[in-house]
């Protein structure tokens, strides 16, 4: 009974984020300008492909990610992932130079960052789980620590940086909803789903993570591996969300935590899809707030990391009561 | 299942020590001893979740590492003391996963009808709609046995499984884990803290001091006036109840 309702409920998700399609591609679209609507939908629709991808990228990792340290608080982003991410693909490009291929093809350079972002990355998690033993609260803080180091090198490297290649860099680095990194929209999709295809076996496994360490075991997960790879698949899919439209500190907190509570159940088959789809709502519905209602004065992530951050407090302090 | 010379270190210090014994098949084994002695942790070696320094684990002739995962949850289950979940999960949908070793996540009749009968083994009808983070402690406990008897294994691991749970909840407990010895056939070993549950429900009684074995052997051989006395290191006092040493302690 319980599995109908939510079913009534994603469908309702479902239907707004239509609505919130159709809103962006239609809003303020002068349709009786053949020349102005063939342009207005030249500009829309990368941009439209690019928050559904950045959605669903940031919306099953951040549930994913989650049930990995059993924890409904964390998030990738909130511990520096996609800080890492603009970390390393500035130093590709410091030290490949503007003038490498790297600079020129961006799906190459897409491709480089994604390797070394999955091996770094999941070095670095896993044994930052293993140090603090999965307490939330140590891995909370070393994250934050983390953020603020990774996003403090880079800054540092692109203030030695030549003025010309910093001006490369710029324009892809500080990708956001309004300077979306269409080149790569191809790429992403293809490494989104070659990533969900190769372990989807471990996507099964999930319902059984969450019992914690000793209850998967005890029914036949073998844990450690599992881990390691769905914790591979997170850092892939923040890296590509990130290369598409930039950090995006509490995006994954605010639609996981919607996602959870909006549906109270344990089956990632159904938390993985509202989180998907509560994230395109916010996206694709803040955006068309920004473009229409704000004309670009706020750009969609600072309502984001505003909203995120009350949320976020509000979560910290329902959480210790309970 | 047999152990063999197992031993465990914590920065150096060891704290199950060459620990060799054989579990009897179809018996009620329980683990006692005082705090820190190694009780939960030569359970824990038991079961795979707690690696080993050194020695050996023989499962029905393989050593337990060797056993694949999942064939191996459907011989074997472990209860241990920390079990939080954060998730929204009902009592029944949390007994469901006792099934998930035999028919991953989707649940046949038959998987229905055991989870069925482990919920009224452990009287949770009246509950199993309600979310488990809503519920007491003792409940909860209940509750996480259930999937344990609906996992349906031969040799069931039980880590201090009286813990949170009151007299009465607690009781009924050893009464389901003598019927599971007597009425399936299931080998069952416990760690508990309470001697008078222990001599009262077990076959036999393994007592640890200092990561060692100080006694095993038969209720009757091991508590003994003298024995407790040793391992305990405070004056016990032995009565004959129904036939079995019950001990009195102040």
């Amino acid at each position: 009974m319980k599995t109908h309702k939510n079913h009534l409920r994603l469908l309702i998700l479902l239907l707004l984020v239509l609505l919130a399609c159709a809103g962006y591609m239609t809003v303020g679209v002068h349709f009786e300008n053949q020349k102005l609507f063939a342009y207005a939908m030249r500009i829309r629709t990368p941009k439209l492909i690019a928050m559904l991808i950045t959605a669903f990228a940031i919306g099953s990792a951040s549930i994913v990610f989650q049930s990995i340290i059993n924890n409904t608080i964390v998030t990738p982003c909130l511990l520096g992932m996609d800080q890492l991410y603009s970390l390393i693909h500035t130093a590709v490009f410091f030290v490949a130079g503007s003038g490498s291929f790297l600079a020129v093809n961006a799906n190459a350079a897409f491709a480089v960052d994604l390797a070394i972002m999955g091996a770094v990355a999941t070095v670095i998690y896993s044994y930052l789980f293993q140090k603090t033993n999965h307490n939330v609260l140590y891995v909370l803080l070393i994250g934050t620590v983390l953020t603020s180091f990774f996003s403090s090198i880079q800054t540092t490297l692109t203030r030695v940086m030549d003025p010309n290649e910093y001006d490369t860099l710029l324009t892809d680095l500080v990708a956001s909803f309004s300077n979306v990194n269409s080149a790569i929209l191809a790429l992403s999709v293809a490494v989104l789903a070659l990533v969900a295809f190769a372990f989807r076996k471990e996507l099964a496994l999930l319902d059984v993570l969450t019992l914690g360490k000793d209850q998967a075991i005890n029914l036949g997960v073998d844990y450690d591996r599992c881990i390691r790879r769905l914790l591979l698949g997170v850092t892939l899919y923040i890296a590509t969300a990130t290369a598409m439209v930039g950090p995006l500190a509490f995006l994954g907190l605010i639609i996981a935590n919607l996602s959870r509570q909006f549906l109270r159940t344990y089956r990632h088959s159904q938390l993985i899809t509202g989180s998907v789809l509560f994230g395109m709502v916010v996206l694709i519905g803040g955006q068309l707030l920004v473009e229409r209602v704000f004309v670009y004065s706020v750009p969609v992530s600072v309502f984001i990391t505003v909203g995120g951050g009350v949320y976020f407090l509000y979560l910290l302090l329902t959480q210790r009561k309970a | 299942m047999f152990v063999k010379e197992i031993t465990k270190r914590y920065d150096g210090k060891a704290v199950v020590d060459g620990v060799s014994f054989e579990i009897p098949k179809g018996k009620v084994l329980s683990l006692i001893g005082p705090n820190g002695a190694g009780k939960s942790t030569v359970m824990g070696m038991l079961s795979r979740l707690i690696a080993r320094d050194s020695g050996l684990v023989d499962f029905e002739g393989t050593e337990i590492t060797r056993w694949k995962s999942r064939e191996l949850s459907k011989r074997l289950a472990i209860l241990t003391q920390a079990n939080n979940v954060q998730m929204k999960l009902t009592v029944r949908e949390l007994v469901a996963f006792g099934r998930f070793p035999y028919s991953g996540g989707r649940l046949t009749q038959e998987d229905n009808e055991i989870i069925d009968r482990a919920i009224a083994y452990m009287e949770l009808g009246d509950f199993e709609e309600q979310f488990i983070d809503e519920l007491s402690g003792g409940q909860r406990q209940r509750a996480y046995i259930a999937m344990v008897i609906a996992q349906d294994t031969e040799y069931i691991l039980l880590d201090e499984p009286t813990n949170n749970l009151d007299i009465y909840h607690a009781t009924n407990l050893m009464r389901i884990v003598r019927r599971l010895c007597d009425e399936l056939g299931k080998t069952v070993i416990l760690v508990l803290h309470e001697i008078n549950y222990a001599a009262f429900y077990s076959d036999y009684i393994c007592a640890f001091v200092d990561g060692k074995i100080a006694k095993f052997g038969t209720v009757q051989e091991v508590i003994t006036k003298e024995n407790l006395s040793d391992i305990y290191k405070v004056d016990f006092e032995i009565m004959q109840i129904e036939g079995k040493p019950l001990s009195i302690y102040y």
